[in-house]
């Protein structure tokens, strides 16, 4: 009896003490979709756009705020809000130039740890002053609002040839020797409502340099990341690329690290000029993409940032206190061997001569 | 006084009692018993084709008579009025002071044989269980047809007299279980069982729980599974259907016509009833913790088109879910109650209420509607009635959970629930058995 009456305390202290009066419904909250955060001297502006829940109209509502932290702008935010800002859904963050040429560790690091924000939003940097990209997102938007998450999704509207870094990877290269990323870099478009402009190499969390696209695609590729569907065009021929595989094998040689890689790309060919043979495509994709990528790898070599990972593979080779060092004395030193394989689906949309 | 006027006097208030002098040549013999449970006419001429006139001479008729049933002549007087009331027809032949009891003619008190009407049948056979014991019996009997088979019957109570079968086959059954289950029978005989409840007390099983210690079945098919997996199919007159004990938890999702069907199909149609359970279990508590609780789950698409459509919505998502629910459990308990020809207006006002009506007043979301539904649909997708009554209720458990804790109340929920199916058991034998004793 006694037993029984525990439990049943036990049962109205777990709905009691729950505390689920606090819980928002869904239609209390706004979702923002995209955040934009710049930085100026000390005193955060930050955006949120988010998408409005009206029934008969769809549209996107931009609220800017500013003030020394962003949580601080967040909250003054929310306070002068109808609903709760909610940032659980928070898809893109997009960060000025400026803030990201400060360095963003500080703003990466309160993310990850206040976790109201997911780890897997996309960051990324604008190429233009946020409050005129805002500007031009708000009178662009046709449908929900939802275009700028739609660019970085995978299933939608991303393409190989955009950097693909979510939070955490920046969180990640910030506290790790051998890892760096490179962040997208869009600005608003003419025709359409965004145009990507490269990315932008990340060293530490600062911005200390830019890729093209091209160079972006390269750097895909070359990650592993699944560049299906790419068309690349050469003196002779257009090609679509239909997958690519890399292999790495490194070795330390009196200190110089060297990494053997070998890119096995599976093309078709999509249209000739001058009945050039398969010989001839194959030569000239492998010399196209070699050399494209040594002048990649020089420009990361020059900046000091490891956006490859390539300090991934000697790290069984290199004690703790070399592996600090990494960015410094070794990255600068390396030598990379690239072979590009390739074989030409034959039977695609062209029919190549041998 | 002679055995006759005694009953007769017994029996002074009861006009349905009666007792008939039969000339014989030269003997009598008085017949008696209640003109409800024989039909008497029928009887007499068939005691006069029993017992030839020819035959009296060569014989006693203390011998015919005997002949004629079980003799009951060194019957205490209550053993002879038992057997008045349960239907049997007494002859006497006052001479030799002789009784005999013996069967007569009946009158026709039950139903039928006629198909299941709360378990649908379409791929095995259609017979189904009614209230008379010896058809339910007889009927066991020829879907079973095993030299095993035993049966033993009771009679409890003590004024109000009912007989309980429990029927189990000798091979199969466990013999601790056997023991344990006549036992707990004989030991509380003199119990009343005229319900399913009487009868929990008289196996001595608790009553407050939330999964069912036996399961009713009306099929023979399903007895005759439990039968064959070691299990006690038990009858009691007048309830129109047999008790499996124990119940286990593959009677949530099993059903003997299954394997009527190709064995890939058996096995894809058991998968779709277990994920019908889950889903009537999980969705309500899913959509409040998803809508009130935890919406970053959702896809930013599915979170964004969930709040427009509770835009003016004015109750938080767990009383308008406790609301709608509501509604849909008096509709389910309306629709038993009323006869058939005013049942489709019930129904039809029921679809007005839990669809658009509700959503157009602003009530309830349109999503809400969908769960609903959905819910409505796999909870049917369970087999038996007792089982999907304890969804019926854990699914509130769930709700409650979800609404106060979000997905993590969900899935603590769950491990609540099936801590408590780990630890559910009937006789000692635990709930999450397989289908079979173990060593099968």
């Amino acid at each position: 009896m006694k037993m029984m009456l525990m439990r049943m305390v036990a049962v109205v202290l777990l709905f009691l003490l729950s505390g689920c009066w606090d819980n928002k419904d869904i239609n209390h909250r706004s979702l923002p979709i995209a955040m934009g955060v710049s930085y100026n001297q000390g005193s955060y502006t930050i955006y949120l756009d988010i998408p409005s829940v009206t029934e008969d109209e769809e549209k996107i509502q931009i609220i800017s705020d500013h003030g020394d932290s962003i949580n601080e702008v967040i909250d003054h935010i929310s306070m002068n809000m109808e609903s709760q800002v909610d940032l659980l859904h928070l898809k893109v963050i997009l960060v000025d130039k400026a803030f990201a040429k400060h360095g963003l560790s500080e703003g990466i690091a309160s993310i990850i740890r206040s976790r109201y924000i997911a780890p897997k939003t996309m960051f990324v940097i604008c190429d233009e002053p946020l409050d005129h990209f805002f500007q031009h997102i708000d009178a662009s938007s046709t449908d929900d609002g939802t275009a700028i998450y739609d660019y970085f999704q995978k299933n939608a509207g991303w393409s190989p040839d955009i950097a693909y870094t979510p939070t955490w990877r920046i969180f990640r290269s910030i506290h790790s020797y051998t890892n760096d990323v490179v962040i997208p870099m869009i600005k608003s478009g003419d025709s359409t409502v965004i145009k990507s402009t490269g990315s932008a190499i990340m060293k530490n969390g600062k911005m200390v340099g830019k890729l093209t696209n091209e160079e972006t695609l390269l750097y895909n590729v070359f990650n592993g990341v699944n560049t299906q569907g790419k068309i690349e065009v050469m003196g002779h021929a257009t090609v679509q690329i239909v997958s690519s595989r890399i292999g790495n094998r490194s070795s330390l040689e009196q200190d110089q690290p060297r990494l053997r890689s070998t890119v096995h790309l599976k093309i078709t060919v999509m249209d000739t000029r001058g009945n050039p043979s398969m010989v001839l495509i194959k030569k000239e994709l492998q010399e196209l993409v070699t050399r494209e990528f040594m002048l990649l790898f020089q420009k990361v070599q020059k900046a000091g940032a490891d956006v490859f990972g390539l300090g991934q593979h000697f790290r069984d080779d290199l004690t703790r206190p070399q592996l600090a060092r990494w960015r410094t004395d070794y990255l600068p030193n390396m030598k990379v061997d690239l072979h590009v394989k390739t074989i030409v689906r034959n039977t695609g949309n062209l029919k190549a001569r041998k | 006084m002679s055995i006759a006027a005694e009953l007769q006097r017994h029996f002074v208030h009861d006009n349905d009692f009666i007792l008939r002098q039969i000339h014989l040549g030269n003997e009598v013999i008085a017949v008696m018993g209640l003109k409800t449970l024989i039909d008497f006419p029928q009887t007499i001429s068939m005691i006069r084709d029993l017992i030839q006139v020819d035959d009296l001479a060569d014989h006693d008729m203390r011998d015919v008579v005997v002949g004629l049933g079980d003799d009951c002549s060194s019957h205490v007087f209550e053993k002879l009025v038992t057997e008045i009331q349960l239907g049997m027809l007494l002859v006497v032949h006052e001479n030799s002071e002789t009784c005999v009891s013996l069967i007569p003619v009946p009158q026709t008190l039950s139903r039928s044989i006629s198909a299941p009407l709360t378990e649908n049948s379409i791929s095995g056979s259609n017979s189904a269980f009614n209230e008379s014991m010896e058809t339910n019996v007889g009927l066991l009997r020829k879907y079973t047809n095993a030299d095993d088979l035993q049966l033993k019957t009771y009679m409890f109570g003590s004024t109000v007299k009912n007989r309980v079968t429990v029927s189990y086959l000798k091979g199969a059954i466990d013999p601790a279980f056997l023991q344990t289950l006549i036992e707990a029978i004989e030991s509380r005989l003199h119990l009343e069982v005229n319900n399913l409840q009487d009868f929990t007390k008289v196996l001595g099983l608790s009553s407050f729980n939330l999964i069912t210690h036996y399961h009713t079945t009306e099929m023979p098919q399903s007895a005759m599974r439990a039968l064959r997996n070691g299990r006690a199919v038990l009858f009691i007159e007048r309830v129109p259907f047999a008790l499996v004990l124990p119940s286990l938890f593959a009677d949530l999702y099993m059903s003997e016509d299954d394997n009527n069907l190709t064995p890939i199909y058996t096995v894809l149609l058991r998968l779709l009833r277990l994920f019908g359970i889950l889903t009537t279990l999980i969705a309500p508590g899913l959509y409040v913790a998803l809508v009130s609780v935890n919406p970053d789950v959702l896809r930013f698409e599915l979170a964004h088109s969930i709040a427009k459509s509770r835009l003016d919505v004015p109750y938080p998502a767990i009383v308008e879910t406790l609301l709608l629910l509501i509604v849909l459990e008096l509709l389910m308990e309306a629709i038993i109650r009323l006869p058939s020809s005013i049942g489709p207006t019930v129904t039809m006002v029921g679809g007005i209420v839990l669809g658009q009506a509700a959503v157009s007043a602003k009530l309830v979301s349109n999503l809400l509607i969908i769960v609903l539904a959905v819910i409505t649909i796999s909870s049917a997708t369970v087999v038996g009635i007792q089982n999907s009554q304890s969804l019926r209720v854990f699914k509130y458990l769930l709700l409650f959970l979800a609404a106060a804790f979000g997905v993590l109340g969900l899935m603590s929920g769950l491990v609540v629930l099936c801590s408590y199916h780990a630890g559910f058991k009937t006789f000692n034998l635990p709930y999450l058995q397989s289908t079979k004793p173990k060593g099968d």
